[in-house]
């Protein structure tokens, strides 16, 4: 057996727990009296969550995030492993359904603290100025109580808090540039841009990605060993895990572990007194709150609040619209692999390593509305299979032949925009889990308009793939990420929030996570999120007992003083826009040459 | 023509002419040298990295994954979910599903002990289709079902049925019309989905294993150390370079033929979240 030059690698340290092999958890954990109400509960510490809590554990609030699953050390709980890592996804039972049902678990559904920023690939696109206007300018969907102005500042602060690397200039949306370097190009990266370029589609390669490119306080950089979605073991790529539960922790904020929340529960005077949830013993335990943020996601969350249906709320928490669980949406994460004559070997670098939106938005030539982005994906063996089970049917001796071949294909993925629809919906099933409550039960269709957005983005991925010299190509369907399900709105007759997150009917419940987003456009949304909880924390924050009460305002200063300590008070460059601050439809077709 | 063109051209040419095979029980499950028709004798290490092993680098891998994937490799789980009749028809559905006729019998990757460990824990993907069972369940009227299906075929077990019988039988579950015989416990699922459910559990047990990777040359865990040649398909220092060869599948084999099933209702991949 062969051993590493030098001795052998550092082991985990006992009594320390390990976020990335330099960064620990450097401040006892504040523990609150259980019989003591705390200013906010935060039900999920996941993309969401972790930013949520740090916020508001920094600007002096008492919080306790309650997650679900474990607190991880990830020196000793994750491995480098495929097949070892299933403890990272939702893996309990949710029923699915519909015409076209979506897969949970590990597509799309983290469990853990960190949430499914733990196994997310970490592509951090911004949403595109068009949808938040998708209603008005496309007939389709809806538009967003609020304008990618208002949520500018906190793209910026979370791409410099995660920090995101990626090209100095990604043309599309509003346009704009990273501060830390792109990464270097694997070989699957490599036939994205060789293609696209052939074919005079623009690209960018490196990024924008939630992954150090140069270390990052006590985070290293990337060491591209290509499992991004196993959890990054380096640390590099950024969870909330490492980026700011640590800094909660040190502020003050609890965050308990392994429990289950199954309730939000109601006072008589109409407002929200705390929750009830299974600590990992199963005892069955009440916390009280001034405010309930939950942070569940698309699935959790409205499960969550119809789960806690009580007298005068019967349809569930926050549901006086009745449309708490629709207007669920995925994205079309159609997959589309080529094969090459020379070895690309992609599970080397980062699965989110370039990617093109150059066909994002509507163009008045195509027989649909919105488009799709192409990005790069990575697949593992095992994953790899399971593709390849579906695209060429392969089995028995052709799945030994095909995969014989794996390091000569190369995998694209289509990320395209599905539209909100009623139909598609969260709602409580008859089974019912480990702790005797109602699962999820999750209905998918797909309509006209998705349809054709995904047969035209597996036809152009699959030109890029021959433009840049495969001899063969193969697609299988598939859906990428969750939003949905608790929509935020302009008004309480078609929404479960505003733009803050406030439910329209509890003015001390509040929803923090993907499920509130309206639409969402073809860029991957963990970016997103995290930078909607930051605006509401700021929310929160400037509005001190007034929020907890009831008087939303609109204007809310930003508290650039809150981020991280290796953030705090630096800047970016930023390109200065060439575009008018109204993106009109027009403005941002698709290149001309797509 | 490609290799590949030219090999399956050959394989085809061979199929038409059974006579040319070889034909006792054994070897009936050998893949071929497309030049001769002979069967390729089982390799300690099959595939086109010879002399690749994952494991010979196991002092630069982390401890947590060590010690999972050493287990994985040192103590396989004993079966405890299916009893022994329907172990047996298992083994035989799974020599199919990931055949490994290829491998020396000391270095075949068990498959079943993986799949029979995720339905005894209760362990499932996170989600159940709502026109489906149970995994477990699923599994048990499957077997039911696939002996049915084998007794009309004339055999008392799959088990007993040869090469191209239990292929077609499989294949009518790829194709989601199973064939006659076991009616009364396909109707209780979407058999598409059972069938997607079987092919994967098989290729997740076999991809996990670290022979598996030395087979497809996948360089396995690399943290702390990393990978440093990204481009061009470079090989580190210590992976190997590609060194084809051909083969085909056994004469009466028909799983490489497999149509695509991107276009059927049952398509949308469970596959990891990957962009």
């Amino acid at each position: 057996m062969k051993e590493p030059l030098f001795g052998a690698f550092e082991k985990a340290d006992p009594g320390e727990h390990h976020l990335g092999p330099n960064q620990r958890v450097d401040a006892a954990m504040r523990h609150y009296p259980r019989d003591e109400a705390v200013d906010y509960v935060v039900v999920g510490v996941g993309s969401a969550g972790g930013v949520l809590i740090q916020r508001l554990a920094k600007a002096g609030f008492s919080v306790i995030g309650i997650e679900a699953g474990p607190f991880w050390d990830t020196e000793r709980d994750w491995v480098s492993d495929e097949a070892g890592s299933h403890g990272l996804y939702w893996e309990d039972l949710r029923m699915i359904g519909g015409k076209d049902p979506l897969a949970l678990g590990a597509n799309n559904s983290g469990k853990g603290v960190g949430g499914g920023s733990v196994h997310w690939a970490g592509f951090t696109p911004r949403l595109h100025p068009s949808d938040f206007r998708v209603r008005s300018e496309d007939g389709v969907g809806a538009d967003w109580p609020i304008t990618y102005d208002d949520l500018r500042p906190y793209y910026e602060l979370l791409e410099r808090e995660i920090p995101v690397a990626g090209p100095p200039y990604f043309p599309w949306g509003e346009p704009h540039g990273y501060s830390y370097a792109a990464h270097p190009l694997g070989g699957v990266a490599e036939t994205l841009v060789r293609g696209c370029t052939r074919l005079g589609i623009r690209s960018v390669a490196g990024g924008p990605v939630a992954i150090n490119s140069g270390s990052h306080g006590s985070r290293p950089h990337c060491i591209y060993r290509g499992f991004c979605i196993q959890g990054c073991k380096v640390g590099a790529k950024q969870s909330t895990l490492v980026s700011h539960v640590p800094d909660a922790i040190r502020h003050g904020a609890e965050v308990r572990d392994r429990c289950m929340v199954a309730r939000v529960n109601m006072g008589s005077d109409g407002r929200v007194t705390g929750v009830t949830y299974f600590d990992p013993d199963g005892n069955e335990r009440e916390q009280r709150a001034r405010a309930v943020i939950v942070s569940g996601y698309a699935i959790e969350t409205p499960r969550l609040l119809l789960n806690s249906a009580c007298a005068g709320f019967e349809q569930g928490l926050a549901n006086s619209s009745g449309v708490l669980g629709k207007y669920l949406m995925a994205q079309i994460g159609n997959v589309v692999f080529g094969r090459f004559d020379d070895l690309v070997r992609m599970y080397k670098a980062p699965p989110a390593n370039a990617l093109t939106e150059e066909f994002y938005e509507t163009d008045p030539r195509n027989d649909f509305v919105r488009g799709f982005a192409v990005q790069t994906v990575g697949p593992l063996p095992i994953a790899f299979a399971q593709h390849m089970m579906v695209a060429k049917g392969a089995w028995g001796w052709g799945m030994r032949r095909v995969m014989m071949d794996y390091n000569h294909w190369s995998a694209l993925g289509v990320l395209g925009e599905i539209l909100p629809w009623e139909d598609n919906a969260v709602t409580l099933a008859e089974e019912r889990d480990q702790f005797g409550l109602p699962v999820a039960h999750v209905t998918f269709n797909l309509h006209e308009n998705d349809h054709k957005v995904a047969d035209a983005g597996v036809r152009k991925t699959e030109e890029i793939l021959r433009a840049a010299g495969a001899t063969e190509v193969a697609q299988e369907p598939r859906y990428a990420h969750l939003v949905g399900g608790a929509r935020m709105g302009a008004s309480p007759r078609d929404s479960v929030v505003d733009g803050f997150g406030r439910s329209w009917d509890i003015p001390n419940l509040f929803v923090c996570d993907g499920s509130i987003l309206p639409t969402q456009g073809s860029a991957n949304p963990g970016l997103t999120i995290q930078a909607l909880a930051a605006r509401t924390a700021d929310y929160l924050i400037s509005e001190r007992e007034n929020a907890i009460a009831a008087r939303p305002t609109t204007q809310v200063p930003i508290r650039y003083d809150l981020s991280p300590a290796e953030v705090a008070g630096r800047g970016m460059p930023r390109l200065k826009s060439r575009h008018p601050r109204r993106f009109g439809a027009g403005a941002l077709g698709p290149g001309s040459r797509g | 023509m490609s290799a590949r063109q030219q090999s399956k051209q050959q394989h085809d040419e061979q199929t038409q002419q059974p006579s040319m095979a070889a034909s006792d029980a054994a070897s009936e499950r050998l893949p071929r040298d497309p030049r001769t028709g002979q069967p390729l004798a089982p390799r300690h290490q099959p595939g086109y990295y010879p002399g690749f092993s994952t494991l010979s680098q196991q002092a630069f891998w982390d401890d947590a994954t060590r010690a999972v994937v050493r287990k994985r490799v040192e103590q396989p789980p004993a079966i405890t979910y299916f009893d022994e009749a329907e172990a047996r028809v298992m083994e035989a559905v799974c020599a199919c599903v990931l055949p490994q006729d290829d491998r020396t019998p000391d270095r075949r990757i068990p498959i079943l002990p993986v799949i029979d460990e995720r339905l005894a824990s209760g362990r499932i993907n996170g989600y159940r289709y709502d026109d489906m069972p149970p995994d477990a369940e699923a599994y048990r009227l499957a077997i039911q079902g696939i002996e049915g299906m084998a007794r009309a075929l004339g055999a008392e077990s799959f088990a007993a049925l040869g090469l191209h019988q239990q292929e077609e039988l499989l294949e009518s579950l790829h194709e989601g019309q199973p064939l006659a015989g076991g009616e009364e416990f396909w109707r209780r699922m979407n058999v598409r989905r059972f069938w997607l459910m079987l092919v994967s559990d098989c290729a997740s047990a076999y991809y996990a294993h670290p022979w598996a990777w030395d087979e497809i040359g996948f360089g396995g865990p690399a943290y702390p150390r990393g990978y440093m040649r990204l481009r061009d398909g470079q090989p580190e220092p210590w992976e190997k370079v590609e060194r084809r060869y051909e083969w085909a599948p056994p004469p009466a084999s028909r799983s490489e033929s497999a149509e695509s099933l991107s276009e059927t209702p049952e398509a949308a991949s469970f596959a990891p979240g990957s962009h």
